[in-house]
């Protein structure tokens, strides 16, 4: 059954006549869908006019030198019933009679038809689902794991902050020897611990689970994958389901980045295996000196494991301003054996002893060490390319990002994409954002991302919290800056804590005196940097910040008391010069 | 049993609202075809009414309607199923676009784009001293892609549309001239912001999509501009584009009343910043009265239309220099013609108004005095070397001004035709833009009501426009002995004075009037 159709220029913008430089194809040729059929060239550019339907070319009707203009046809094809790509939207076509479907175009009937579908149920895809749910939006929600979440509340910043609490709590009671409390050595029982943690875990996603009941937002659990611009197949245990949809918000994901030439096997995780626990190792190695492989780094070795950092940039904690990261690192020297910087990690063995790695660098040992785990943190690389985007038309770069605007909206103009598969930086609380706005633009609402500030904490002990412009950043865009830095050494309630080592920084626009950024490290800078969130994006002046009374006493006091240094009256710190 | 089944194999087609951009529950005003009817692919299948446009939804393919979903007065949006076919197999399962929507996506050419060195004037091989941007990086229409220095200056040669960089071809140090390739571009359709100027070509059905959202935002002067998320939300909404905006708050904060004030006085301020000739009249504010303290008042708001032709003739009237010259045509004869003509023309089907005979004359003048046929741009006058004339329609919706193209060109029963059919497309509202785009000179004819002068305002670009009100007979003494009663027509000719000076505007009326005496002049 084969039927003909034509192929006409697709919108090229504000283009008309433009002239034929080229024709690529001929007659009889088989094309696939995005061929490159002509070249044609305004006084601006030229470009390429892809294939929109797959077929075998049965007569070409421009020829170089003609002019063409949106709609002008191309060439005429033969295509099989079941390969014209759908391009109406939200239409069927009958399913074929003929063998042979198409890669392209899906002809066959869906089980569930919706108005939004969200692939990936993690905070962007929830956030995202929930919201075009509440919107009115009849919506269906993709996940592959049975528990909805996310890496986030699965595998990522929920359990490993379970984890860290335990670590924090650990590391604080002996101090209480000095104010005259003692506690006996600490009795680890790891099964208990890990089952604490998944209590934690299987609290917030059982938590979701309601929450998408309440919202009607229909959960099927299976593997995603897009059929064409309207239809995605889920792959589930009872089999294959094929779901239609008006709109679809892409929040696939990403994953940890595995080292190629690392050996299989169980004594090397990425992050999810170590938040496993499976056992606490005498020596490990992290592999990447960044915020998951650090954190990771604080538990095992609260829980007894002496650690080896191996990270190819010249400083930890990479987009941090280094002061911050200096206060962390000398409170945290007695963790690590070994931090080698400015080293590479070149290959590995598995032997019965343990892993031994050789290294290769600046601080790299002579000789391969031997360890019982290597954490594997070198960082995530996005799920672009693992959701069938072609067939759906969306535009997914070598890397695996898909490209969006500001409204979150790929290529296709009914999808969307959202979270860490949009780009960097991966974050959580990023990817709600992006989630909502994708949800609101696809009901129709006038939505953006227009987000001046994304913070960064890494919960270290101490934590270090960042928000708005770094002062490296700062220097790189020549913006003059002046900044002040509060030492919690004058903080009553860090000293009370015992926990006096930070400080809070913050950055102002020298001219405007309104802040672009800032910095926080010491207890609970996780919770203190939320502040300078919101000073950023309100536009705050140091005057807003140090005219604001903070209670007392308090950390947050800090950002107020540094705001004062600020102006020049600040009467918790020696006197200052005047400016 | 066997013939239900085959039934169910070819099953049924839903015909849905394809995209119809920014437009949510829109009514249905009209439903064209019915169960049993056989349509053919771009057949109208039902019309819609926003506040902006009539648009019909084709269908995209051909086939048996088996049921109307929707009935006049249904609200619909985007994905709304209108019609079910019978599913009539495969031979006809080429889904096109829909002519009012962006094409298919997928198809949209998410291509490469070779980007060439642009016109940079007198310029030949000049060397590249500075390259901007590395494959990978995504780039925005009119982002700096490369700087070239020649001997007088040095210059930047920006992004013509947005993409990701594939592959730079060209070094430091290469010479290049006008038309040599600087680099690809993947064109990755809509994944940048349509923020680029509107002369952007971007590529993707999206940016068209997003352009009529957003209009040209500047969205680094947005993402820079002293205002709170709450605020930007609002802009959002509004469409506002805050990087234009003065704050009123502390230190030029812009504060939710600035963008409110900013939407209801939108219109004046932006056509006074576009045309920059209005700029720094300072009024007092408009009198703000408690009408209902006199007497019973209703509010309604103005129709979408009346309010773009309040805004664009506000702007007109400010910024253009009228000046009215009266004149009047002794029209005797030609109504005695016209009232023949249509005798002979009546089994065609033609009825001829004056006003076809007003076009006519108003070509032959202009033709004689060009400068009416022109434009002013900056400090040059452009004379148009075509005759494109408007005429103004009272529709129910408001004022609009459908064009003739090629007045020139066309025969009186011809220009008739075509008036009475753009007349009606304007009061149906169902007239493109694209109808009312191009004019050269206008007539605005109040001859079926009433009146003797008026002052028309003129229609920017143009640089002029003509008025004519109800004919009426008037005595007349061609030597001042002798009376005679002549049917005359009553001119207002309206001009701009920084183009046209009072002499040429009254040559111009005498000569337009002397057409009208004797329509054997326009051959002359």
């Amino acid at each position: 059954m084969a039927n003909q159709i034509e192929v006409r220029v697709p919108d090229i913008g504000d283009f008309r006549d433009v002239a034929v430089i080229e024709v690529m194809v001929k007659p009889g040729e088989a094309i696939a869908v995005d061929t490159g059929l002509i070249m044609v060239e305004s006084d601006k550019a030229s470009m390429e006019i892809p294939s929109s339907h797959a077929g075998i070319i049965r007569e070409i009707r421009v020829k170089v030198g003609d002019k063409v203009s949106e709609g002008s046809v191309i060439l005429t094809i033969e295509a099989a019933a079941a390969t014209a790509r759908v391009a109406a939207k939200g239409e069927e076509v009958p399913a074929p009679s003929a063998p042979g479907a198409s890669v392209a175009g899906y002809g066959g009937k869906a089980d569930i038809d919706c108005d939004m579908l969200v692939l990936g149920a993690g905070p962007g895809g929830y956030s995202a689902a929930f919201r075009a749910a509440d919107l009115g939006m009849k919506t269906v929600l993709v996940e592959r794991y049975s528990t909805l979440g996310g890496v986030c509340l699965n595998v990522g910043c929920i359990p490993s902050k379970a984890l860290l609490h335990t670590a924090f709590a650990m590391d604080e009671i002996p101090h209480l020897a000095a104010h005259g409390v003692t506690f006996g050595p600490p009795q680890i029982d790891l099964d208990k611990l890990r089952a604490s943690k998944d209590g934690v875990i299987a609290k917030l996603t059982g938590g979701l689970a309601g929450m998408a009941r309440a919202r009607k937002v229909d959960v099927v659990t299976g593997i995603g994958s897009f059929l064409d611009s309207h239809h995605v197949e889920v792959t589930t245990a009872a089999g294959k389901k094929t779901i239609s949809f008006g709109k679809a918000i892409v929040a696939a994901g990403s994953q940890a980045v595995r080292l190629p030439f690392l050996p299989e096997d169980p004594r090397i995780v990425d992050s999810t295996g170590a938040l496993l626990l499976r056992s606490i190792p005498k020596r490990m190695l992290v592999v990447g000196g960044g915020i998951i492989g650090l954190e990771m780094a604080t538990v095992y070795s609260t829980l007894g494991a002496r650690i080896d950092v191996v990270e190819m940039l010249p400083g930890l904690m990479p987009g941090a301003d280094r002061d911050l990261v200096k206060v962390w690192e000398k409170k945290n020297e007695h963790r690590f054996d070994n931090v080698m910087l400015q080293t590479k990690t070149v290959g590995a063995k598995a032997t019965k002893a343990g892993i031994e790695v050789s290294f290769e660098g600046a601080k790299a040992p002579t000789t391969p060490q031997l360890y019982d785990l290597v954490l594997v943190a070198v960082g995530r690389s996005p799920n672009g390319k693992k959701i069938g985007a072609e067939k759906a038309g969306v535009a997914v770069d070598a890397r695996g990002f898909i490209l969006v605007d500001k409204q979150m909206r790929t290529n296709v103009p009914h999808i969307f994409a959202t979270g860490d598969i949009v780009g960097q930086p991966m974050l959580a609380h990023k990817a709600v954002h992006e989630g909502h706005v994708a949800a609101e633009v696809a009901k129709g609402e006038k939505s953006f991302f227009d987000a001046r500030q994304i913070p960064s904490v890494a919960y270290t002990d101490p934590e270090i919290a960042w928000a708005g412009k770094t002062e490296e950043q700062c220097k790189d865009e020549g913006i003059k800056i002046g900044k002040a830095v509060f030492p919690w050494a004058a903080s009553g309630r860090a000293i009370a804590n015992g926990r006096d080592e930070g400080f809070t920084k913050l950055i102002f626009d020298e001219t405007t005196h309104r802040i672009v950024g800032g910095g926080i490290v010491g207890t609970h800078a996780g919770d203190l940097i939320g502040e300078l969130c919101l000073a950023i994006e309100m536009g705050c002046e140091s005057a807003d910040l140090g005219k604001t009374i903070h209670p007392h006493p308090t950390l947050c006091e800090s950002v107020g008391m540094a705001a004062e240094l600020f102006e020049g009256h600040c009467t918790d710190l020696p006197p200052q010069k005047k400016k | 049993m066997q013939g239900a089944q085959g039934r169910a194999m070819s099953g049924v087609i839903d015909i849905r609202v394809p995209d119809i951009g920014d437009f949510k529950d829109v009514p249905v005003i009209e439903v064209f075809v019915k169960p049993g009817d056989k349509v053919k692919a771009e057949d109208p299948l039902v019309a819609l009414e926003s506040d902006k446009a009539t648009m019909e939804v084709p269908s995209p393919r051909d086939g048996l309607v088996k049921s109307v979903l929707v009935k006049v007065g249904d609200k619909v949006s985007e994905g709304a199923v209108i019609v079910q076919f019978e599913g009539a197999g495969a031979e006809q399962a080429e889904a096109r676009p829909v002519v009012s929507a962006p094409p298919s996506p997928v198809s949209a050419p998410a291509g490469v784009a070779d980007v060439r060195v642009p016109d940079i004037g007198d310029f030949k091989d000049v060397p590249v001293i500075e390259i901007f941007v590395k494959p990978g990086d995504k780039v925005k229409a009119e982002d700096p892609l490369i700087a070239l220095e020649s001997d007088k200056a040095t210059m930047e040669v920006p992004a013509p549309l947005a993409g990701t960089v594939r592959e730079i071809r060209v070094n430091i140090g290469d010479r290049v001239s006008e038309g040599a390739i600087i680099l690809s571009l993947v064109t990755a359709g809509s994944t940048m912001q349509a923020d680029g100027p509107p002369r952007s070509p971007a590529v993707s059905p999206t940016a068209a999509v997003e352009a009529a959202v957003v209009g040209a935002f500047d969205e680094e002067s947005f993402a820079l501009a002293y205002a709170s998320p709450a605020v930007r939300k609002l802009a959002r909404e509004k469409g506002v584009d805050l990087g234009k905006l003065k704050g009123t708050g502390n230190h030029g904060r812009i504060l939710r009343e600035d963008v409110e004030a900013f939407v209801k006085g939108g219109a004046q301020t932006t056509a006074a910043r576009v045309d920059g000739g209005a700029g720094g009249i300072e009024l007092l504010p408009w009198p703000k009265v408690d009408f209902a303290k006199y007497g019973p008042v209703e509010h309604k708001e103005m129709g979408r239309i009346k309010k773009i032709s309040a805004a664009n003739l506000h702007r007109n009237w400010v910024v253009i220099p009228h000046v009215t010259t009266h004149d009047e045509a002794d029209i005797t004869d030609l109504e005695q013609f016209r009232v023949q003509m249509n005798k002979e023309l009546e089994k065609s089907g033609v009825k001829l108004s004056l006003l076809p005979f007003m076009v006519k004359a108003a070509v032959a003048s202009l033709k004689k005095f060009p400068e009416f046929n022109a434009s002013l741009d900056g400090d040059t006058l452009v004379h148009k070397n075509y005759w494109h004339i408007g005429f103004a329609a009272d529709t129910p919706n408001g004022l609009m001004v459908p064009v003739i193209r090629d007045a020139d060109k066309k025969t009186i029963p011809e220009i008739a035709k075509e008036m009475n059919e753009l007349a009606k497309l304007a009061r149906d509202g169902k007239i493109k833009s694209e109808h009312m785009q191009g004019g050269t000179f206008s007539i605005s004819s109040l001859g079926g009501i009433g009146g003797i002068f008026f002052t028309p305002i003129i229609n920017a670009p143009e640089v002029a426009i003509m008025g004519v009100c109800k004919s009426y007979w008037k005595q007349h003494s061609p030597d001042g002995k002798t009376v005679n009663w002549r049917l005359t027509l009553p001119l207002s000719l309206s001009w701009d004075h920084r183009v046209i000076d009072g002499a040429a505007a009254a040559r111009f009326n005498v000569h337009f009037a002397k057409l009208l005496a004797d329509m054997r002049r326009v051959l002359f």
